[in-house]
């Protein structure tokens, strides 16, 4: 498994240098400069903007910067954000929590809720469960996430004055409020965005499900476990939900960093401060050193959530275990 | 895998859910309705530290919270001219005198405090006026302090200003574009170590809120300065909340979980619509420092050695200009909350009115200048054409900006009543701005934001300006003549700057479509609730929360603010 596990890890670096590469080549093919704007908009003049260059290293040959922000990230260094002044890691320390307790949430939902109801869909189908569960599912599907956003948090946030419309905790909350206090707080804080993306989002998990189930049902092991005797639930979740779950888990793989970075506009109507909103602004405001920290981050997350698909299906299926 | 595992899941996840929807309970314990504002801001005030608010971190979140913490020297009274120097009022300085039309002697408020204690000395004013001059450290702050020559000290409370040339604005740059800041504090450290030291992070300021807390994204706490050396704040407690979406601004204001929006809301107009019905909130309209304009070049786009083909001709310009309704376009996008402007002149000028109003529209005056100048519709297809070239040009403008598109689509069909075709072409904000800046564009739907000066517009409007911020290569040798005296002259500039507004609408370099007036939302119980143009939440701590209105929010204890703070400051 060591062997295994580190050609693994090795395929995953080379991703990442090559990530990086392509990332920063793209970046900066990309038009428009993180300074010219101020000579634009803010009308200052080109010289002005040349002394900020200059501070910023962006004047420097394209080699040479690539050259610094490598030997800077080797140290754990990616720079100063243009835009917030900050080191890009600080920002990203920050902001990462925020993201992973969102896409956690739409993710831990979509993998029991929408599995359970994938199932149930397997089980009625062709009956009218089956085509409710469906229609209800794809029309979350295909509505823009931004727009339920809007109308959640107008209709529940502002109207209704249920749940708070933006934001990520109560500013008005005390510094030294309990713990227990703070956490229903930023569980209130959570619902309308989670529930924003889980409505976009849940369908995928229920359609996947479905057809894997159908599927697996309809295998020989599947009757022989009736023959055998066995009670239907046991049938369905012992022997049939556990071979189905395989489409499911490259799911989970590819959404866990598209979730994370994609949840932009989700982040913006609902004022959450994660690394989406960060990265928006980052590619607005051209501010390279967060573009690539977010980029990077989102990298790693790829890298990482391969690598725990593959070991997750090595435990759900011996016969994939390719390092025995 | 237990059979029950997604069905207990689920159970646990309603089971956490179910309380969630009850309503947060009151957090603070109440002893004194001292006040409260939540303000929500459009950006992360992340570095709201005078010197280092420069290039993307020069923007008003970083203002907004800047003016709470640090004083200035004195301030511009609003609507008066900034040329007048009994028009100005103290802060850090008590007063100030002239040793003669070069110098100018400050004395500074002997009350004044930094939030740490420390007495706010002439040492912190030369410190900070030699990182402001440097326009390596602060290219922003440097420009406009160009003629002055030196700031020095003269005991601990007196500071001497050198100019290296007389003009009428002298006290307005040496109190409008720097705060000080503590050198007591700060003077151990380089511009980029002071970027990331701790005080940046908790910035010791000596305005009349002082630092508690930021967290990272979502807010910034400030706690009101019980020994405000100007008068105790009537707002105990300043927040500003984040959000970078308007949808999120507004409803934050609308849910009743912030107070005022750090924000302009007209346009949209629908927004009215949305504020009008609320008896809780209170608009508050107020002149502001911005203009758009159509920008025309001068310039040929491909080569910029040659003259426009076009839009050189000074004729043509005036013509485009009269084909525009302007006033109709500025009521559209803004209802009443514009004004057509005479000249490049923001409502944040005093010199806005002095030319007059604006003229137009006329389409049939435009279509005869148009005409005169060999522009005719020789195939019959709607487009003026002359020697075989038709009259067409295209309007560029950032996608991003609603209100620029929409504008645009009415400049296209009134130009094209006169026999002009524009193309239209929405560009991503970062390549619009390097064209714009790169001279690229026939027209340019150009935005900006003017400081109280007029001297200001000497920049963007004066030969001196190609090359520079002048993009479209307008010069008119007269112009700058009169903007230059009126810079200088030791009488009442008002005349020359009116005239230098009259002759620059006369050369329409631009058709100046729209300055508006900003509205903002605030709540209605408080008292005394104005704000500045050029900081509109600087005299929050004039504010105070009216009796009887009270929210839950403002029974903020005095105390423990300012244990808070303290704390924060440790």
């Amino acid at each position: 498994m060591a062997r295994w596990l580190a050609g693994r890890l090795a395929q995953g670096v080379l991703t990442f240098a090559v990530a990086t590469v392509l990332l920063f080549c793209l970046m900066r093919a990309t038009p428009g400069d993180p300074l010219a704007r101020l000579a634009g908009e803010r009308q200052i003049d080109p010289a002005d903007v040349a002394h900020l260059r200059a501070r910023y290293g962006l004047d420097q040959p394209l080699g040479r910067q690539f050259a610094t922000f490598v030997t800077g990230a080797l140290r754990g260094d990616l720079g100063v954000s243009i835009t917030y002044g900050r080191p890009v890691t600080a920002l990203l320390r920050e902001r990462l929590p925020a993201t992973l307790l969102l896409v956690g949430t739409v993710l831990l939902v979509d993998f029991t809720l929408g599995l359970w109801l994938g199932v149930r869909q397997a089980l009625a189908r062709g009956r009218a469960l089956d085509a409710t569960l469906s229609t209800l599912s794809l029309a979350g599907y295909a509505a823009p996430s931004f727009w339920i956003g809007l109308v959640l948090a107008w209709l529940v946030g502002v109207e209704w004055r249920l749940l708070p419309a933006a934001g990520m905790a109560d500013p008005l909350l005390a510094a030294d409020a309990p713990w227990a206090t703070r956490a229903l707080d930023v569980a209130r804080h959570l619902v309308l965005p989670a529930l924003t993306l889980v409505v976009v989002s849940l369908a995928a998990a229920m359609r996947y499900q479905r057809a894997a189930l159908l599927e697996v049902l309809a295998q020989p092991f599947m009757q022989t476990a009736r023959a055998k005797g066995l009670p239907a639930r046991a049938v369905v979740w012992r022997h049939g939900w556990r071979n189905a779950l395989f489409p499911v888990l490259t799911l989970f793989g590819l959404w866990l960093p598209l979730l994370a970075s994609g949840s932009v506009f989700v982040e913006a109507v609902f004022a959450w401060p994660g690394l989406g909103s960060l990265a928006a602004e980052a590619v607005a405001g051209r501010d390279y050193p967060v573009i690539m920290g977010t980029s990077l981050l989102v990298t790693v997350l790829v890298v990482a959530s391969a690598l725990l698909v593959d070991l997750a299906y090595a435990w759900l299926d011996p016969r994939v275990r390719h390092w025995t | 895998m237990s059979r029950w595992t997604p069905r207990l899941a689920l159970v646990c996840s309603l089971a956490v859910a179910a309380p969630l929807a009850r309503p947060a309970v009151a957090p603070l314990a109440a002893q004194r309705p001292a006040g409260t504002v939540v303000l929500v801001l459009p950006q992360t005030p992340a570095l709201p530290i005078p010197t280092l608010m420069e290039g993307p971190a020069a923007h008003t979140a970083n203002f907004d919270v800047a003016d709470q913490l640090f004083l200035r020297l004195a301030v511009p009274l609003p609507g008066r001219s900034t040329a007048d120097e009994r028009a100005f009022e103290p802060q850090l300085a008590r007063s100030w005198s002239r040793r003669d039309s070069l110098t100018l002697v400050f004395d500074l408020d002997p009350r004044a405090r930094w939030h740490d204690g420390v007495p706010v000395t002439a040492r912190d004013v030369v410190f900070t006026f030699d990182r402001a001059r440097d326009p390596r450290v602060a290219p922003r702050l440097a420009r406009p302090l160009h003629w002055l020559e030196g700031v020095t000290a003269e005991g601990e409370r007196r500071v001497v200003f050198r100019f290296s040339r007389a003009y009428a604005e002298q006290l307005y740059d040496a109190t409008f574009h720097v705060q000080p800041l503590p050198a007591h504090l700060v003077a151990r450290l380089s511009p980029e170590e002071l970027q990331r030291s701790a005080f940046a992070q908790a910035p010791v300021g000596n305005g009349p809120y002082r630092w508690v807390r930021a967290v990272a994204g979502q807010t910034v706490e400030l706690a009101a300065n019980p020994d405000f050396f100007l008068g105790r704040p009537g707002i105990q407690r300043l927040l500003f909340r984040i959000a970078t979406s308007p949808d999120a601004r507004l409803n934050l204001l609308l849910s009743g979980e912030a107070d005022a929006v750090a924000e302009n809301l007209i346009p949209p107009l629908a927004n009215l619509e949305r504020l009008a019905p609320r008896r809780d909130l209170r608009l508050v309209p107020v002149p502001s420092n911005s203009l758009g304009y159509l920008l025309f070049n001068q310039r040929d786009r491909a080569d910029h050695a040659r003259p426009h083909p076009i839009l050189a001709d000074v004729a043509v310009r005036r013509a485009l200009v009269l084909a525009l309704d302007r006033q109709a376009m500025a009521r559209a996008a803004f209802g009443s909350y514009a004004e057509v402007p005479v000249g490049p002149s923001s409502q944040v000028l005093w010199t806005r009115h002095l030319a007059g109003r604006a003229k137009g529209p006329d389409p049939a005056l435009a279509r005869r200048l148009l005409a005169e100048r060999g522009w005719r519709d020789g195939d019959g297809d709607g487009i003026l054409d002359r020697g075989g070239q038709p009259l067409a040009l295209t309007l560029q403008f950032p996608a991003q900006s609603g209100l620029r598109r929409q504008m645009a689509l009415q400049v296209q069909a009134q130009l094209r009543a006169v026999g002009v075709r524009l193309d239209l072409v929405p560009l991503d904000g970062p390549v619009w701005i390097e064209r714009r800046s790169a001279g690229d564009f026939d027209i340019d739907f150009s935005s900006a934001s003017q400081d109280p000066s007029p001297a200001g517009l000497l920049q963007s409007w004066s030969c001196g300006g190609i090359g520079g911020t002048n993009v479209a290569a307008y010069c008119d040798p007269r112009v700058d003549s009169l903007m230059t005296r009126a810079i200088v002259t030791r009488g009442d500039p008002a005349p020359l700057w009116r005239e230098a507004l009259r002759q620059i609408e006369a050369d329409a370099p631009a058709a100046f479509l729209y300055a508006p007036t900003f509205v903002y939302a605030v709540h209605a119980r408080y008292e005394h609730a104005t704000l500045r143009p050029d900081s509109p939440w600087a005299n929050v701590w004039r504010w105070s929360v009216r009796p009887g209105a009270a929210l839950p929010r403002d029974r903020v204890s005095a105390g423990a603010a300012a244990s808070s703070a303290a704390e924060a400051g440790r």
